[in-house]
């Protein structure tokens, strides 16, 4: 028997699993707030009870919102990312001066969190990773031969970018960190890029790469049509 | 946050699409015992895994085990979607895999005990059929563990 967390009320209700408690949290968030345990229990114990309802399916409304992150409380971005009178038109540069700019955060954060990152799905670290996708932009091409590589390396340097971002303590406002991220940020405008360059591809199957590069709310579009078994790009 | 009223039309039409119909016949099985004697397992759609695991490819309907012997802190995630929060995971793996919640829960007796062994999925890209197979053999493998119920979890 089956008993949790649903994020998408109306997917819910359309699927009917026989026992799905809805929360109103973010996407990515289905416990509601990192760190709290007796918020995180609460939803659980909500999401249990349902084990003890005689007949379904049963879709239940979980009655609190995720707790809201006052405006004050968040420690403001550690580094500064205006690049007034920027010397160098090389992606690759640019890219390697950031990272370099939030190692220190990074480290920081991962000290703060007893070690825990998610940096690591590639096996390369993230300056290397970085030299090689701004190499990518700067001469114009696609890394149409290695995508798990690329896959991987964007998601280790988006990683390595918000532990940074969020490396003091305090409670931050996720999409604030998203909109530093996207608007803000060399990578993001480097993927943004890159984006846009799958984006342009006669090929279907290249154009759905552009998917997993940005998030919708980064370009404010939708990012590709859906995908179907038949057809995901293949991986090597 | 996801109530649909709140959100831009792409994203609500993307969140509309997966509107799909039941998966089958309707299913339902009855509370076997008190909760406080469940032996429970965690199943989420996050796309979870150790480093040492295999990454989730762009489209992947298989699973990856999550043994409860190891740190969960060490999880890390290769979902293919970049349409929700990760910073909150960053912060504490509770959030989406609340391992230490239910480990607290088996201490006080409001569970009977957890699996072994836990699962992660990752859910993107693919229509539900995709993940038949593979679901059926998780089905396996947690009735050889002798878990009872499973809590899910999505992203």
């Amino acid at each position: 028997m089956t008993t949790g967390i649903s994020l998408v009320r109306e997917n819910a209700e359309s699927m009917q699993p026989p026992r799905s408690l809805w929360v109103s949290f973010p996407l990515g968030r289905p416990l509601g707030k990192p760190g709290d345990a007796a918020f995180q229990h609460r939803v659980i114990d909500a999401a249990l009870d349902l084990l003890e309802r005689e007949s379904g399916p049963v879709l239940e409304d979980f009655p609190e919102d995720a707790p809201a992150v006052e405006p004050t409380s968040a420690p403001a971005c550690p580094v500064s990312f205006a690049r007034p009178g920027e010397d160098s038109n090389s992606w690759e540069d640019r890219l390697a001066r950031e990272v370099a700019e939030l190692q220190p955060w990074y480290e920081l954060g991962r000290r703060r969190r007893n070690g825990r990152t998610l940096v690591g799905v590639n096996e390369l670290p993230p300056a290397e990773n970085v030299a090689s996708v701004g190499r990518l932009l700067d001469e114009n091409q696609l890394p149409l031969t290695d995508m798990p590589w690329f896959k991987s390396a964007i998601e280790d340097l988006k990683a390595y970018y918000l532990e940074a971002l969020t490396a003091q303590p305090g409670d931050y406002d996720h999409e604030q960190v998203q909109q530093t991220l996207w608007r803000e940020t060399t990578l993001g405008a480097a993927l943004i890029e890159f984006y846009d360059r799958f984006r342009s591809q006669d090929d279907k199957r290249l154009r759905l790469i552009a998917r997993i590069i940005v998030p919708r709310e980064a370009v404010d579009e939708a990012t590709g049509e859906e995908l179907t078994l038949s057809s995901a790009p293949e991986q090597k | 946050m996801v109530r649909l009223s709140d959100l831009p039309e792409y994203e609500r039409e993307h969140l509309l699409v997966k509107n799909l119909p039941p998966l089958g016949p309707p299913v339902w099985t009855a509370l076997p015992k008190p909760i406080s004697r469940l032996r429970v397992a965690l199943v989420t759609t996050a796309g979870l895994h150790f480093r040492d695991d295999a990454s989730f490819e762009f489209a992947d309907a298989t699973f990856r085990p999550i043994s409860g012997a190891e740190n969960a802190d060490d999880l890390v995630m290769s979902h293919s979607s970049v349409n929700f929060d990760r910073s909150g995971f960053a912060e504490d793996v509770n959030l989406v895999f609340p391992i230490d919640r239910f480990r607290e829960l088996a201490a006080q007796a409001r569970i009977g005990s957890l699996a072994d062994v836990h699962y992660s999925f990752m859910g993107a890209g693919l229509m539900p059929e995709a993940y038949e197979a593979s679901a059926a053999q998780m089905a396996g493998l947690l009735k050889q563990d002798k878990a009872d119920a499973v809590f899910l979890t999505p992203v």
